[in-house]
């Protein structure tokens, strides 16, 4: 390994769909921001009504902890996950890129892959999103590429498919 | 018992004698005295028996032992006649045995299709210095394919058992196929073990969980709550450290009695010469047998208690041996041993030496050296214990102690001095024991400080690369690199190394896969160009 020619991984080459912002926007609505937004309305609410002589330390209080994680969560997260969130379908591998906080690279050499999925779910069908999923016979070895496009997801596993067969491999 | 001529093999019509045949030998006469073995339970209860009623036999008694000696005189005359009437011999290519009182039978192995040769004696056996050679043939099914001496003085078995597998031809293993055994010297490691101290608690959980559920509350027992009660009297730097002592000691019992249970009759072998069996256990025997094929590599691992002693155990990575917590159970090769003994054993299951290399600086070509990781992993490390064990403990005694008594106060600032200085050894141990490198058609990862584990995969098993990183990594150059595997643990992880080393190891490890996604930064613009 001379250091000073030392190879370094390239992100792959095709972003996810732009609209997968949107639907990423979505889910942290549904799962964190919302509930961590309501959750400070309804205290306010609450103190308001009965303890308005909390509100001077409550209110700084809910905005430190709940309100300004959650807008924070809800706007940086879809950012930094479509800076992330790549794919590429390469000769004889699979390269994802995901994540946002913790990001990951994965490459799965195409001999060893073993089935093809394509998940849509109700969420994603609203913005014509899927996920494809490669399975490997390594459950740590899993390619998950989320946010492609209905026609990407559907052109991808297809190459994949056929790709996978032209490989020499035991796929075990 | 029908068949005159019983040819295993297809070795057609019966060898004639060769001129120089062998002669014939006879089974150990020792064999009778085994055949007796069965006597002992009755006898003994009897025994009993009388002792129970002060020396006097009664009538029920006479018929038993009337009984025993009929059984004993038709079971000890069959197998004299059983004795007397075997014999075998090893012929220039073949294992021939005769038996039969009657009816002759005489079987023939060729040499070349035994596979496996058994040695098996059970603790009578032992006593008496004997053994049972078993030569499994290839392809045997039921039974069939196995011949089976009973039982032959231990030197002659083992005698036997080379003369067989010598003569072999491929297929079988050349050398000695059995890699390891149990040696009862190993139990000083047994204590070093998570069993000593957690064993006990949980021991006493499970204990005082099953009193609950047949409705006994143990604190409301007079005498448990009275010892409770002179435990807090007394005086505590006696009592405590005496307490402390007896859950130690308590707890190496345990770990002796598991470790016993566990690795009775432990051994490790190449049943031919694609196939490694693990036979152990005492009430529950365990035989595992790994294909060579779906062998993907070994485990050596040193626990924090188990290292200071010197001592280490091996685990297989091999695929289909069941979910996480099967293959836990079964994928140990090795009990807790001498570290030199694990290496040995680890070796010999990758059938060439296992790379048990120092970490330096760089790896070196022939495999000698592991490479370190970055320095900026260290200080990761010194970081992770400071917040994660220093300072919760500290904030929150001191947090106490503002709030109610001094005593907290100074309980802090104790907890704190005292935990640092370990907190840092673990984080230089923790650094010291990160190490890669590639040797021969092994990839090999060292990582751990609680358990220090060194792996050894092989390189074509790898199924997919991850890179992993967070901002902290990032921050700092590193980025953990995980191999998943379709065996074991799935997925290995290869903790915090530089970011510009990593993509070059994994592409070196598993040629071809890589290489489309990596870029070649122009020479001398520095290895770790921002991406």
């Amino acid at each position: 390994m001379p250091e000073h020619a030392a190879p370094l991984l390239r992100p792959p080459r095709h972003r996810v769909d732009p609209r997968a912002r949107a639907w990423w926007r979505l889910q942290a609505l549904l799962t964190l921001s919302g509930p961590m937004l309501l959750t400070a309305l309804v205290l306010a609410v609450l103190s308001l009504l009965f303890f308005p002589g909390a509100l001077p330390w409550l209110g700084p209080l809910l905005l430190v902890a709940l309100v300004l994680p959650a807008i924070g969560y809800l706007v940086a997260m879809p950012r930094m996950r479509y800076a992330v969130h790549a794919w590429e379908l390469g000769e004889r591998a699979v390269y994802a890129a995901g994540g946002w906080f913790w990001q990951k690279r994965r490459i799965a050499p195409l001999s060893r892959v073993q089935t093809v999925d394509t998940v849509r779910g109700p969420i994603q069908r609203r913005y014509g999103l899927a996920t494809v999923t490669v399975t490997t016979a390594s459950t740590a070895g899993d390619i998950k590429i989320a946010g492609l496009s209905d026609a990407d997801a559907e052109e991808l596993s297809r190459r994949i498919g056929e790709v996978a067969q032209d490989v020499p491999g035991d796929a075990a | 018992m029908s068949t005159p001529w019983n040819g295993t093999a297809g070795g057609g019509a019966p060898t004639p004698v060769p001129p120089a045949a062998p002669e014939w030998r006879r089974l150990s006469p020792r064999t009778l005295l085994v055949h007796c073995g069965w006597l002992g339970a009755p006898l003994g209860s009897l025994a009993l028996t009388a002792l129970a009623t002060g020396g006097r036999i009664t009538g029920g008694a006479w018929l038993t032992l009337a009984a025993i000696a009929a059984v004993f005189a038709v079971v000890a005359t069959a197998g004299w006649i059983r004795w007397a009437r075997t014999d075998f011999r090893v012929t220039g290519e073949s294992l021939e045995v005769r038996s039969g009182l009657v009816t002759r039978r005489s079987r023939s192995v060729p040499l070349h299709r035994i596979r496996t040769v058994d040695l098996t004696a059970s603790p009578l056996h032992r006593l008496l210095g004997v053994t049972v050679l078993r030569a499994g043939t290839a392809g045997s099914g039921e039974g069939g394919g196995e011949l089976s001496l009973e039982a032959l003085p231990v030197a002659e078995g083992e005698r036997l058992r080379a003369e067989l597998l010598a003569r072999a031809a491929t297929g079988a293993v050349a050398e000695d196929p059995v890699l390891a055994r149990i040696s009862w010297r190993w139990l000083r490691y047994a204590p070093l073990t998570f069993w000593v101290v957690g064993g006990v608690f949980v021991a006493g959980g499970s204990v005082y969980r099953a009193l609950h559920e047949i409705g006994i509350e143990p604190w409301k027992i007079g005498f448990v709550r009275r010892a409770f009660e002179e435990f807090g009297n007394g005086m505590l730097w006696l009592t405590v450290p005496a307490a402390l002592l007896a859950v130690i000691a308590l707890g190496s019992v345990g770990a002796v009695v598991l470790y016993v249970e566990n690795w009775w009759n432990y051994r490790l072998e190449w049943a031919d010469a694609g196939t490694l069996r693990v036979h152990r256990g005492l009430l529950t025997t365990r035989s595992v047998t790994i294909e060579r094929a779906r062998l993907r590599g070994v485990l050596l691992r040193e626990p924090l208690l188990l290292r200071a002693g010197g001592g280490a155990l091996v685990r297989a990575v091999a695929s289909g041996l069941g979910n996480k917590e099967e293959n836990r159970k079964r994928s140990g090769l090795l009990p807790p041993a001498p570290r030199r003994e694990a290496v040995r054993v680890a070796g010999g299951t990758l059938r060439s030496p296992f790379p048990d290399s120092p970490v330096t600086v760089r790896q070196d070509l022939q495999g000698r050296h592991l490479a370190r990781h970055p320095r900026v992993a260290l200080r990761r490390r010194r970081v992770r214990g400071l917040l994660f064990a220093v300072l919760p403990g500290t904030a929150l005694l001191a947090g106490l102690g503002a709030a109610f008594t001094p005593v907290l106060l100074h309980a802090a600032w104790i907890y704190a001095v005292v935990t640092t200085p370990v907190v840092l050894w673990l984080a230089r141990d923790a650094y010291r024991n990160l190490g890669h490198g590639i040797v021969g058609e092994h990839l090999v990862a060292r990582s751990g400080t609680f358990s220090r584990d060194t792996l050894a995969l092989r390189r074509e098993a790898v199924a997919a690369w991850t890179f992993s990183t967070s901002p902290f990594t990032r921050r700092a150059g590193l980025v953990t690199l995980t191999a998943a595997v379709a065996a074991g643990e799935e997925g290995y992880r290869i903790p915090d190394l530089a970011e510009g080393v990593a993509p070059a190891f994994a592409a070196t490890a598993t040629p071809g896969i890589l290489d489309e996604f990596l870029t070649h930064p122009a020479r001398n613009s520095g290895p770790t160009a921002a991406t």
